[in-house]
């Protein structure tokens, strides 16, 4: 017996579930250091995907991903996660400012014993690192986040899922009056992520 | 929305700079597209409706039609520089308004102020001429891009005074003040703990001073060389922007190769006895091309001549350059030249001496001077409105303005009578 997750030549359905978990482990860490939700002296840099990356070493927020990551990875495998989404809110206010919104369409034909799909593990991998290339560069135009902000993380699952435990059901926490910018998207060929973010328009022009 | 029109942005972000209320991204769009077909025809037409809508409105808030000129400018030119005008329009709209104490609170007033002193080099100075001539005194972002200013420059007791004046005249919004107040003493905090932890351990400073590979080529007949190691308050931090805060790490203590003899440390025990050592010629160094030995000119075979001129070649790096594996050719930044913007013409260059604070004390004078009836020159004709703008305007400009207005009023005005008359 063989722990087979993903080999060079294919790609099968627990090896994307990883893939993209491992993606989304790397993708919020990623925005919360670019937006400064956590002091930047708190976040460690790691080379992955060829790029350099931050990740963080708090250890409360560390276990905090740890075990959404492992939760949505459960998901993926089973193709039942819709989206994640990632709000960031003003601590005072509770205003939702931003809005990273990641769609996931799952092959709901692929199944655990099914044949490893014709994609290897290195391009899917340039894909993800282009589109985080692209979430470093969304600084461009986003507005600077003045005040202490707060993150959630949302995950959008099939209705007749069971709400695991510490999870709570949620609103969508919608921007109102929002501008929206879709960014690129990656696929595994199993799984295809598409991001978006929305950030609170700017009132001129 | 297709994904290949979405990558503009992306290829030219280096070329954006960032707002601190951030881009529309449509405006983004708009303005990167434009850029790239070079066809300014639509942002020029936009410029000159503003301006002329600068000259002639005649309304009770003129720093409205401003505020949008200037708020459009930004979005309009994510580069900024020179064709933007966006450095020119904030000086006149900053000295335009000195005489309306109506707008010295006002928080668009104090933005624009702001915005100018950022683009200034001098931007505490600014700060203070505002503080002495009382604009912004009631206003919290006055008091916050002080502070900033202060802390960016390492000065974090000076950036705690500022919050501390803008406690006592009040400042509106109270609660924003003490939020950004409270922001800056944690941060303070913050840094004395790492310094604390770091002088524990002693370790390399966590952020290394960039040093680049050459200097910066100077342009145009000034000799200015830019320094190589960004130290002290030259490293801003984005986020926290206090980490050069406290005694800057020299960039030239981590990275410089020289040996700095130090009398105190107990290891560099000097030799007892001078060592005898045999004096050794230098060796010749191989790689200089323009050393040439003696030699027989005539009769020598060329490729033999070809072969001892040539410098050997440098030894190969020692370290691996980064290659990126994606199969895809580079892209390229798209950038144009803009010919529009290269007159022939270069416009007068302002003395050396010539700050914006500097100009902007000689109009005050000069006003002040005016009131008292010192004036010596008297312009004869509408000087202000040919000037008020980025852009200078003639008198033709002018008088197809009123023209159309009057054109436009009378149109209207006969629609009036007709509907009037169509009524009875």
């Amino acid at each position: 017996f063989m722990k087979m997750t993903c080999t060079a030549k294919g790609i099968t359905l627990k090896g994307s579930a990883e893939l993209v978990a491992e993606f989304f482990s790397f993708g919020i860490n990623s925005i919360l250091y670019q937006r400064g939700i956590y002091p930047p002296e708190t976040f460690t840099r790691v080379t992955h995907y060829d790029m350099s990356l931050q990740l963080t070493t708090d250890p409360k927020l560390k276990n905090y991903l740890t075990n959404v990551v492992s939760q949505l990875k459960e998901w993926l495998f089973e193709c039942t996660v819709q989206k994640l989404v990632l709000v960031i809110t003003c601590l005072e206010t509770n205003e939702v400012l931003e809005r990273w919104q990641f769609d996931i369409e799952c092959d709901k034909s692929a199944k655990e014993s099914s044949a490893p799909r014709e994609k290897s593990i290195k391009t899917i991998q340039d894909e993800i690192r282009s589109v985080i290339r692209q979430v470093t560069a969304t600084v461009t135009f986003l507005p600077l986040l003045e005040t202490p902000c707060a993150f959630d993380l949302l995950v959008y699952t099939d209705k007749d899922l069971v709400v695991p435990e510490k999870w709570e059901e949620s609103g969508p926490q919608i921007i109102n009056q929002s501008e929206e910018v879709r960014l690129r998207s990656f696929t595994t060929s199993i799984h295809k992520v598409n991001s978006m973010v929305a950030y609170k328009r700017i009132d001129s022009v | 929305m297709a994904e290949g029109t979405d990558v503009e942005w992306e290829l030219s972000k280096e070329n954006i700079q960032p707002l601190r209320r951030g881009r529309a991204i449509s405006a983004l769009h708009q303005a990167l597209s434009q850029l790239q077909d070079g066809d300014t025809s639509a942002i020029n037409q936009q410029r000159q409706a503003f301006e002329s809508e600068v000259r002639m409105y005649d309304g009770d808030d003129p720093l409205d039609v401003w505020d949008r000129y200037i708020k459009w400018t930004e979005q309009t030119f994510p580069r900024g520089g020179k064709e933007s005008n966006l450095t020119t329009l904030l000086e006149q709209v900053v000295t335009k308004f000195t005489d309306e104490k109506k707008y010295y609170n006002d928080p668009r007033y104090v933005a624009l102020w702001i915005k100018f002193a950022e683009n200034c080099p001098e931007p505490l100075e600014i700060y203070r001429y505002m503080q002495v001539q009382r604009i912004g005194e009631t206003q919290t972002s006055f008091y916050i891009a002080w502070a900033e200013e202060y802390e960016n420059q390492g000065n974090c007791r000076k950036a705690d005074l500022v919050y501390q004046e803008g406690f006592k005249k009040f400042a509106e919004p109270q609660d924003k003040l003490l939020q950004f107040h409270k922001a800056l003493q944690a941060r303070v905090s913050r840094q004395v703990m790492m310094h604390v932890e770091e002088d524990d351990s002693d370790d390399e400073p966590k952020q290394p001073e960039r040093v680049s590979l050459a200097d910066l080529k100077h342009r145009g007949k000034k000799k200015a060389i830019a320094p190589i190691n960004r130290t002290g308050p030259a490293i801003r931090n984005i986020t926290g922007g206090l980490q050069s805060c406290g005694a800057p790490v020299l960039g030239s203590v981590s990275n410089s190769r020289l040996m700095v003899f130090d009398e105190n440390q107990p290891h560099n025990v000097a030799p007892s006895e001078p060592k005898l050592e045999v004096w050794v010629p230098p060796p010749t160094s191989r790689a200089k091309e323009n050393e040439q030995k003696t030699e027989k000119w005539c009769d020598v075979k060329k490729s033999k001549f070809g072969h001892t001129v040539m410098a050997p070649p440098p030894p190969k790096p020692t370290f691996q350059p980064f290659v990126e594996e994606s199969d895809q050719p580079p892209t390229m930044t798209p950038c144009k030249i803009n010919p529009a913007v290269n007159t022939v013409l270069s416009s007068r260059k302002p003395c050396r001496e010539e700050t914006p604070l500097k100009r902007l004390q000689e109009h005050h004078q000069q006003q002040k001077q005016a009131e008292s009836g010192k004036v010596q020159e008297q312009s004869m004709y509408c000087k202000e409105l040919l000037l008020s703008g980025a852009t200078e305007f003639c008198f033709e400009e002018l008088h197809a303005e009123r023209y159309f207005k009057r054109v436009a009023q009378e149109v209207r005005g006969q629609q009036d009578g007709a509907s009037a008359s169509a009524s009875n």
